[in-house]
């Protein structure tokens, strides 16, 4: 797959990060400690190579919490195979950004 | 809660780089920062964090938009590059239509080929007729004597509502500190001018003599002071009244300076003298016939004249109704020059998508209409922009776009059949494919290819009764995989 074999360092730490449950962008920020401009064009990128997918939060919700409603992200199917492929090429990956499930193991 | 200073700045900031942002993402995009920049702002610990991590924060926001920017603009140039990448059908259409734009600009650039296309500078031209003898072969030699047109003056009252006469003849010419010319010089009528709407009634009293646009031009650089100086033609002193409008003399005979002559002046010419007569019809009374030409007919001294009225409009724009007959005889012999039939006995395997028929049918009228007037427009830049003689003109008109028009529709039906039933790009990877020596054993011709894989054209070599004409083979879809064109690759790494 071309989308596997461009993934860089950067993009795959983001993957990663939302993989882990960090599934906003400013999470992301502060869990990778990559600044704005670097994880938010990456996260277009990754949702436009359908690696990602993004939903508004309900507004309800929002409303009862007093604060704007936030854009969350998951990992998509593909975006999970890409992942597996970037954890052999990046053997530290997970270990940087654990997902709970490893962290609790 | 109050808004801080820094927030406020930072929001400008986010709002400010939306407008980067494409705006059929910009609502999203404003949404997505501000609901960050929120955040940012509620999660910092101390003060001086709190008025610095904000704009920081936001800082991020021109990035991506500048890059969202960047990747909409590099993908519209890349939906462009495809749309007029070579063999693309608008690619053809644009060419075409570039090339028709071309000749139309040449056909208005050249004076004879204006004077063509444009519509008749005269006032209520439609009312306007060229009388002529009847018999006479070409309505553009002059054959009214000046004696028969004395007598209408008096007699055709009833028919015409104005009748004025001229006639061309070389003069020298002569201004007090220029060298001496030859001109021809339409002497006229004193409301010659006035009946075709070039100058007022009571314009110069005459004699006055007007210069056409193009001598004045050629001859006296444009020289403004030439209007209201006395000049000299052939011993008389005549007044320049003024210069005519450019392309305004497009009446038979081709001259340099139109001169209105007195009564007394125009009684002096020898009754036989033979010139042109222009008058305006009565429409009540001389209702226009379908071909335009109206018929006089005068008994004197109980011998009967007859005369032609050809139709101002209809004689001026004789050469683009020419247009016509060459587009007409081009077409019915189209059928007996092509040696195939325009069918392509597809061999297919499913049904065409629901659109093609129609989209080729589009594409190939398209054409047709683009290259007619391309090839047409053309022929009346050769054949009526350097001026030729009427009689040049119409056989080199006829000679250059019945053929040339035969050739452009035959390229559009070949052009037709190199082209993918689908998508309508030019097939290309030409492949030879058999021997000619095996022409009777096995297939023998070559196979051309759509890039987008939708299928195989095969033209055979040598007619035979098994594969006598192309034939289109479509590719299903598991063949795509072997046609993934450049340009659909992503265009930049993650």
């Amino acid at each position: 797959m071309p989308a596997e074999a461009k993934l860089s360092h950067t993009a795959a730490m983001i993957l990663q990060a939302i993989h882990a449950g960090h599934v906003y962008g400013f999470s992301v920020m502060e869990v990778t400690g990559l600044p704005s401009g670097t994880v938010y064009p990456a996260l277009r990128r990754l949702e436009r190579d359908a690696l990602i997918a993004s939903r508004w939060e309900q507004q309800s919700i929002a409303d009862a919490e007093q604060r704007p409603p936030r854009k969350y992200y998951r990992v998509s199917r593909t975006g999970r195979l890409t992942l597996e492929a970037a954890w052999k090429r990046y053997p530290l990956l997970e270990r940087m950004l654990p997902t709970p499930e490893v962290e609790r193991a | 809660m109050k808004p801080r200073p820094a927030s406020s700045l930072a929001s400008l900031l986010v709002r400010s780089a939306s407008l980067l942002v494409p705006r059929s993402r910009r609502a999203d995009w404003t949404a997505e920062w501000l609901a960050e920049l929120w955040h940012v702002g509620h999660v910092s610990d101390t003060e001086s964090q709190m008025s610095a991590r904000p704009v920081a924060f936001a800082a991020g926001a021109v990035n991506d938009a500048v890059q969202l920017r960047a990747h909409s603009l590099h993908a519209h140039l890349a939906r462009l590059r495809a749309f007029l990448q070579p063999g693309a059908p608008a690619r053809c259409l644009l060419l075409l239509a570039a090339g028709t734009l071309a000749a139309l600009s040449l056909c208005l650039a050249l004076p004879g080929s204006r004077r063509v296309l444009l519509p008749a500078p005269y006032r209520h031209a439609e009312s306007l007729v060229l009388i002529s003898s009847s018999g006479s072969t070409d309505p553009a030699t002059p054959s009214i004597h000046v004696a028969d047109y004395r007598e209408w003056t008096h007699n055709t009252a009833p028919l015409f509502s104005d009748l004025a006469f001229y006639r061309v003849a070389d003069k020298t010419f002569h201004l007090a500190d220029g060298p001496q010319r030859r001109l021809a010089v339409a002497q006229a009528s004193p409301n010659f001018l006035h009946l075709l709407g070039l100058a007022s009634a009571s314009g110069t009293p005459a004699p006055a003599l007007y210069l056409t646009h193009a001598a004045w031009q050629t001859r006296y650089s444009g020289d403004p002071r030439l209007v209201g100086r006395v000049s000299d033609i052939d011993g008389a002193s005549v007044r320049i009244a003024g210069i005519l409008p450019a392309d305004a003399w497009q009446l038979p005979g081709s001259v340099d300076a139109v001169l209105l002559e007195s009564p007394a002046m125009l009684a002096q010419l020898a009754p036989t003298a033979r010139g042109f007569a222009i008058a305006r019809i009565r429409g009540a009374v001389f209702p226009p016939p379908r071909d335009g030409t109206r018929f006089m007919v005068e008994t004197r001294y109980g011998v009967v004249y007859h005369y032609d009225c050809v139709s101002l409009p209809r004689l001026l724009g004789q050469p683009f109704s020419n247009v016509f007959l060459v587009l007409f005889l081009a077409s019915i012999a189209l059928p007996a020059t092509l040696p195939l039939s325009l069918s392509e006995a597809p061999i297919r395997r499913g049904p065409l998508p629901l659109f093609t028929l129609p989209r080729r049918a589009a594409f190939l009228l398209a054409k047709a209409a683009l290259v007619a007037p391309l090839v047409l427009l053309s022929s009346i830049a050769l054949t009526w922009g350097p001026s030729f003689t009427t009689n040049t003109a119409f056989l080199i008109q006829f000679v250059t776009g019945v053929p040339t028009l035969l050739f452009a529709f035959r390229w559009t039906l070949h052009d037709q059949r190199r082209r993918c039933p689908e998508c309508l790009r030019r097939l290309s990877n030409p492949a030879r494919v058999g021997q000619a020596s095996c022409n009777f054993l096995a297939w023998n011709g070559t196979e051309l290819l759509c890039v987008r894989g939708h299928g195989l054209l095969h033209i055979p070599e040598l007619p035979t009764s098994w594969f006598s004409t192309q034939r289109w083979l479509t590719l299903d879809a598991s063949w795509l995989s072997l046609f993934t064109e450049p340009s659909s690759a992503s265009p930049e790494p993650i």
